[in-house]
């Protein structure tokens, strides 16, 4: 078990609000965090509301080819970014299951959300 | 103390929700653009939670002819409050 | 402090940028420096170089470069934002075979990894996001 996943901390957090394919802020949001493990950083994922759709399974292109992010989501273990936690209410509130998620991530509480966001040096929402 | 920056009413977006879940027992929550629309009497019960945490941008009420319209509760603090705010704050948090 | 702004909105359609804009005066007021505004998401859009608002409208694009001039703060624009949007300064044009360019200096595209830099080496990061 990675030390994290107790700790809750690390270097930068990037909290993912949005759906995939419907704006571009999930695909950035998670460019970001590819790019501060990149440079060395310990960084976190939460996947918070409907962002949480981004680790849906099943996810596939845009009608004109656009790429979405299910792809991203594949190569975040190659970047180190094993830190993924989600709003458990979210999953919930989406009618979704734990089970046909395409990543797992930890699902944490009100409490914990706050307790994530103290423990990282920088905090980034998208 | 972390500083949480909301720009969207609680009458026509959940993401205040969101803000507030994330909210440890000390963090402020400032209110600014759209997001002043929650200072007013008749929606400050969204924030509940945060009373006397709960802040609002003077600049952005006076803009929309809300300047004086706050409910009690909320801490109306002008732009150089804000920057006090995030001075004040370990860092700052931003929900759109 | 040292303060670096991310501001993610466009500069005519949503309020953010001109949030940061009054924000970045403020903190400049109480003696604070700002190293940099960063420019992501739609946010790059402030770079325009082209951009002519009425004359009685303010100008957001100028007010950015005085930023820079009174202040020497670094306008830092993300490059893979900008260019999937048509923003590019005379280098990015010419590698892409464009006749003209939308960035000039004082803003400047840069990577994203400016951004993490900024976030974990200055005192305050704030974001104005749309």
């Amino acid at each position: 078990m990675h030390d994290r996943d107790t700790q809750l901390g690390g270097d930068v957090l990037v909290i993912l609000r949005h759906p995939p394919h419907g704006s571009s802020w999930l695909r950035e949001g998670l460019d970001a965090a590819l790019v501060a493990a990149a440079f060395g950083q310990a960084v976190s994922l939460l996947f918070m509301g409907d962002g949480v759709m981004a680790l849906a399974g099943g996810q596939g292109q845009g009608p004109l080819g656009q790429k979405g992010t299910a792809p991203t989501l594949d190569m975040l273990a190659m970047y180190d970014i094993e830190a993924l936690y989600l709003e458990s209410g979210a999953l919930s509130a989406l009618g979704l299951n734990r089970d046909a998620l395409q990543l797992p991530a930890q699902p944490l509480e009100a409490a914990d959300i706050a307790n994530l966001i103290a423990a990282h040096r920088l905090v980034l929402t998208f | 103390m972390i500083l949480h920056i909301l720009n969207r009413p609680p009458s026509s977006s959940l993401t205040y929700r969101e803000a507030l879940a994330s909210m440890g027992p000390e963090d402020r929550l400032l209110l600014i653009e759209d997001g002043v629309l929650g200072a007013l009497p008749s929606q400050v019960r969204h924030f509940e939670s945060v009373t006397g945490r709960l802040f609002a941008l003077r600049e952005d009420l006076a803009a929309r002819g809300l300047d004086g319209h706050c409910d009690a509760a909320v801490q109306v603090v002008d732009v150089d409050g804000f920057v006090q705010l995030t001075e004040e704050a370990d860092k700052t948090v931003s929900w759109s | 402090m040292r303060y670096a702004l991310l501001v993610q909105g466009p500069p005519y359609s949503r309020q953010a940028a001109h949030s940061a804009l009054r924000f970045a005066r403020a903190l400049l007021a109480r003696g604070h420096t700002l190293e940099s505004v960063f420019f992501y998401h739609d946010g790059v859009y402030n770079a325009a170089r082209l951009a002519a608002p009425p004359q009685d409208e303010p100008h957001l694009v100028d007010a950015w470069r005085a930023l820079h001039d009174e202040h020497g703060t670094r306008l830092q624009v993300c490059i893979a934002a900008a260019l999937r949007r048509g923003l590019l300064d005379e280098r990015e044009a010419s590698r892409h075979g464009k006749t003209g360019h939308s960035v000039e200096p004082p803003f400047e595209l840069t990577g994203l990894g400016q951004l993490i830099d900024l976030g974990l080496g200055c005192d305050r990061l704030v974001t104005f996001s749309p």
